[in-house]
């Protein structure tokens, strides 16, 4: 392992917790830290996800305690309490939430006394240690979310039956959050569940605040979004199963079913699922000519989160046909992560399974490429990775014109794509996401 | 100059007495600042997030060609750098022919590193970079937490430098240290001009014949450094080159996307221009001290009077003052026939501007040529290198113009805005989304893939501000359904409220405003 990250495909843990406060409704993110932070990450939005920065209370507008020098020496309490005094004259919410920076986490700041001194005064208030050096945004969501579940989340509310949460899409640092949020809860309406996804049009801060009223959490990650869902396990008492993101008919058909079954719901799933799966392949009937004409299938060479990683291979694999040759996780995991993920990643035969890599340094991958097709002295008849096709975040652009294969980014950052409403979950996503991939295979068409 | 000796440059604050709050009138800060200098600098009970010197710094770092940007910190500091990165791929791709991504790495201090110290990950990350690279430099980005918890990052630096191929360059960018940004091009020209400007590969010749003398001092007559900030793109490059080319000058751009070579060649130029007083100050001073270079900062070339003005400082320098007459004279001629299409359209209309102090000055001159009335302008700080536009301005504006200094704080630009009701926007990266939500057209002050600078810049600025102006569905269809994030009372108060010193608002303001809302 380096010393260093190559190009981190993240934030810190503080701008992905206030990336999620950005997205929660009416909501105002209150940072304690130093002046640049919200601008970094206000940046990091602009070239990451997909031309989405910031939302009702984003960007620049976020209010900061902008902490200097004589805080740092003498304590930035002060200036905190001030800063939320004035932030409640002044901007338009109902749930303020405090995050720490790095400065005001080394330095101690109790952040929870200044919280509880105005929750005495009846503000909807929560603190949340967020301080950069914890981790990366994909835990910051965790660790503002958790608190959100902690201090703002009713307890004691009767459980209504049917009704679940979605965690485990991260705003912002999937540039798709919109767009997958709402792919699942239209895929998980479908039995007759009533679907609690936080951040979308649909979604009110009331849902919010009793939101342990679930009957269960829904994780669609193997690694984001875990530690909320244990914190509603332990505070509020809500079960949770995790799931791969559900793109396409197979991650879909497994979700319907596991859900189905740990509501047990009365539902004749099978025929949800198959109603599902005609429309699907009606979508796809006009293109069984120039899918084979063309020979659109692909090796694959994946670089991307967690939850794109996961769910892109196994849906070439079992949807698309596609043959994955390498998946590159690029997060920060520990070993036990590693191989229940790895598992996850498995081919039936002949078919071999994907060279499954654990690296932060991106660039890498063509050294990783280039051990699976080592170049010999001129053979024709070596195997090759041609017709290759790159999946991953825009930074795989170079990798992707180094073996002359065509390239689509999903996974953060997002810099060459706009996405609004855009998705790939459900059945539905899965025919986006082959609209997406077949458009840059055929571009030159 | 003494600064050099320090491992860290000064902050502005001290060296320059810049600030970052003021709300008042044009007039007034005239007149408390003694001719606009010297303004005690205030603070504010209410502040939202902004930029620190990390984020400029960074962004000129990750054009520099043969580079690795090692960003000493937390993960997220050096975030930014993905949206820099499109600067350096398409800057990169029009002046060499190939995109490149920029390379940055982070050495991710994690709470272990907070509790130990991080000076052997950044050792390690230095020789590691080193080794899979093989770059000509490494800057080192410090932030703020190895400041805090005390890594010594100059000795890892001098201990590192004998391993390694490349030249590291320390560039301190500790955001908690500075409130004003400008300080960035400081910590990036302290650290060049420290490790930089010295070509290893070079032997002087030890007898310095005729020749070489000769050779030198044409070199010299012929050379001029043009100081380039990372706002200005190719487009303003070319443009200005062009005119240094009329006088008869080879043009040595520094520092974006300037490789190892155009660093070693400064001391070997006649003259430096500075394009924006803001940026170049500490770095030309050490120029002329070390090297004997003269250097020109006062005018930005932004408009046609300032980038007449720019010009002849050159040229009076050059002795070409007449050459430069006929460049003028035949430029202006030929530009203000292309804008009378515009000027009649663009009269009366009444444009706020909010950037970077230079820029918003410059560009509310140029704006007020071209037929805008101006309205309102806000400076991310204030120094004294501003005040030569301040008395321009002083010509263009009335004196009870509201004149406000944040960085940033679009809660005060969000009732200035409601108040003053203004036909365009001008604003910084960033700082555009107020004006967009409130549905007035818009347009950013500054991108590197666009011109902004000398003649053909006042054309094209113009061109594109027609165009926002003839149709801002966008905005304005916008503004119908979506809200910005203040209470509807805010709107009524005095836009200063939240500025405890260094507020200077005439007694009648609010009464004043309050008939307009």
């Amino acid at each position: 392992m380096s010393s260093y990250i190559e190009r981190p495909r993240y934030f810190c843990s503080l701008g992905g917790a206030l990336s999620t406060l950005e997205a929660l409704p009416e909501t105002i993110p209150i940072l304690h830290c130093a002046i640049g932070c919200a601008g970094s990450i206000a940046w990091a939005q602009n070239g990451g996800s997909a031309l989405q920065v910031g939302g009702y209370c984003g960007g620049l507008a976020v209010p900061s305690s902008n902490v200097e020098e004589n805080d740092v020496i003498f304590g930035g309490a002060s200036r905190l309490q001030e800063q939320v005094k004035t932030t409640l004259e002044l901007m338009d919410g109902r749930l303020y939430v405090i995050l720490t920076g790095c400065v005001t986490e080394i330095i101690g700041d109790d952040i929870h006394a200044v919280a509880s001194e105005f929750s005495d005064q009846g503000v909807d208030i929560v603190a949340a240690n967020t301080g950069g050096f914890k981790g990366n945004s994909y835990y910051g969501y965790d660790l503002v979310l958790s608190a959100i579940a902690q201090q703002y989340v009713k307890e004691g509310v009767p459980t209504k039956k049917g009704s679940v949460n979605i965690l485990g899409i991260v705003p912002y640092m999937d540039a798709f959050w919109r767009g997958n949020l709402t792919g699942v809860r239209r895929l998980l309406q479908k039995l007759g569940v009533e679907v609690n996804t936080f951040f979308t049009y649909e979604d009110t801060l009331d849902n919010v605040r009793n939101s342990s009223a679930a009957e269960l959490n829904i994780v669609l990650s193997d690694v984001y979004g875990l530690d909320t869902a244990k914190t509603y396990e332990e505070v509020h008492g809500v079960p949770y199963i995790t799931a791969t993101l559900p793109i396409g008919p197979t991650a879909s058909e497994e979700l319907l079913r596991d859900v189905a079954k740990t509501l047990r719901l009365d539902v004749d799933v099978e025929a949800v699922i198959r109603e599902e799966n005609l429309k699907y392949y009606k979508y796809l009937e006009p293109l069984a000519d120039v899918y084979n004409d063309a020979d659109l299938q692909k090796y694959a060479v994946i670089v991307a989160d967690v939850n794109y990683a996961v769910s892109i291979t196994r849906f070439l694999l079992d949807d698309l046909g596609w043959i994955p040759v390498i998946t590159q996780f690029t997060d920060v995991l520990v070993e036990e992560q590693k191989e229940q993920i790895t598992k996850k990643l498995t081919a039936a035969a002949p078919l071999q399974s994907p060279r499954v890599v654990f690296d932060t340094n991106a660039s890498e991958v063509i050294r990783y490429i280039n051990e699976l097709y080592p170049k010999r002295a001129p053979d024709k008849y070596a195997e090759t990775i041609a017709p290759a096709f790159v999946i991953g975040s825009s930074l795989e652009r170079s990798v992707a014109s180094k073996i002359g294969a065509p390239h689509l980014s999903v996974s953060f950052p997002v810099s060459n794509r706009a996405v609004l409403g855009r998705g790939y979950t459900g059945f539905d996503g899965g025919l986006v996401l082959i609209e997406d991939l077949l458009s840059s295979a055929v571009a030159a068409r | 100059m003494s600064y050099l000796q320090n491992r860290e440059p000064p902050k502005r604050e001290n060296r320059l007495g810049a600030c970052i709050v003021y709300g008042g009138t044009l007039c007034n800060l005239a007149d408390k600042g003694r001719r606009f200098s010297c303004l005690r600098d205030g603070s504010r009970s209410f502040t939202q997030g902004s930029i620190c010197l990390l984020l400029p710094g960074i962004s000129i770092l990750n054009t520099l060609p043969d580079n690795v940007n090692l960003v000493h910190g937390a993960v997220g500091c050096g975030a930014c750098s993905h949206s820099q990165n499109a600067n350096t791929r398409s800057g990169g791709n029009m002046r060499t022919g190939s995109v490149r991504d920029a390379i940055w790495l982070s050495t991710a201090l994690n709470e272990i590193d907070v509790i130990s110290g991080a000076e052997n990950k950044l050792y390690n990350a230095i020789l590691e970079a080193d080794r899979l690279y093989r770059p000509k430099t490494i800057t080192v980005v410090v932030s703020c937490v190895p400041s805090i918890i005390g890594d010594d990052v100059d000795g890892v630096v001098d201990r590192a430098q004998k391993e390694v191929a490349a030249r590291i360059i320390p560039v301190h960018c500790e955001g908690f240290k500075t409130k004003i940004w400008a300080t960035s091009y400081d910590a990036i020209y302290h650290g060049m001009a420290r490790s930089l400007f010295e070509d290893p590969e070079v032997n002087e010749p030890i007898i310095k014949d005729d020749l070489y003398e000769e050779r030198l001092s044409y070199q010299k007559k012929h050379t001029v450094n043009l100081f380039t900030v990372s706002s200005m793109g190719l487009a303003d490059e070319q443009e200005l080159t062009r005119y240094l080319n009329v006088l008869d000058q080879t043009v040595n751009v520094f520092p974006t996307f300037a490789d190892t070579a155009k660093a070693y060649t400064l001391k070997y130029a006649g003259l430096s221009v500075s394009t924006c007083p803001t940026h170049d100050d500490y770095l030309l001073e050490y120029l002329r001290e070390e090297y004997g270079v003269p250097y020109i900062i006062r005018h930005m070339p932004i408009g046609i009077e300032n980038t007449s003005e720019w010009i002849r400082d050159v040229a009076a320098h050059l002795n070409k003052s007449d050459v430069a007459e006929q460049l003028i004279a035949r430029e202006t001629a030929e530009l203000n026939a292309a804008l009378d299409q515009y000027r009649s359209f663009f009269k009366g209309k009444r444009v706020f501007i909010s950037a970077g102090e230079f820029r918003a000055l410059a560009t509310a001159n140029l704006l007020h040529d071209l037929g805008f009335e101006i309205a309102g302008i806000r400076s991310f700080h204030h120094d004294e290198f501003a005040n030569v536009e301040y008395e321009k301005l002083l010509k263009n504006a009335s004196e009870d113009l509201i004149v406000n200094i944040a960085n940033v704080q679009p809660f005060e630009e969000a009732n200035l805005l409601k108040a003053i009701k203004p036909d365009l926007f001008l604003g910084h990266w960033n700082d555009n989304s107020t004006a967009t939500k409130l549905g007035i057209p818009s347009h950013t002050i500054y991108n590197s893939g666009l011109a902004y600078i000398g003649y053909r810049g006042a054309f094209e600025l113009a061109r594109r501000l027609y165009r926002q102006l003839a149709n801002p569905a966008f905005n304005r269809n916008l503004s119908k359904y979506v809200q910005l994030p203040y209470k509807e009372d805010w709107y009524g108060k005095n836009p200063f409220s939240y500025i405890k010193s260094g507020l200077d608002v005439p007694e009648d303001y609010i009464s004043k405003e309050e008939t307009a809302l």
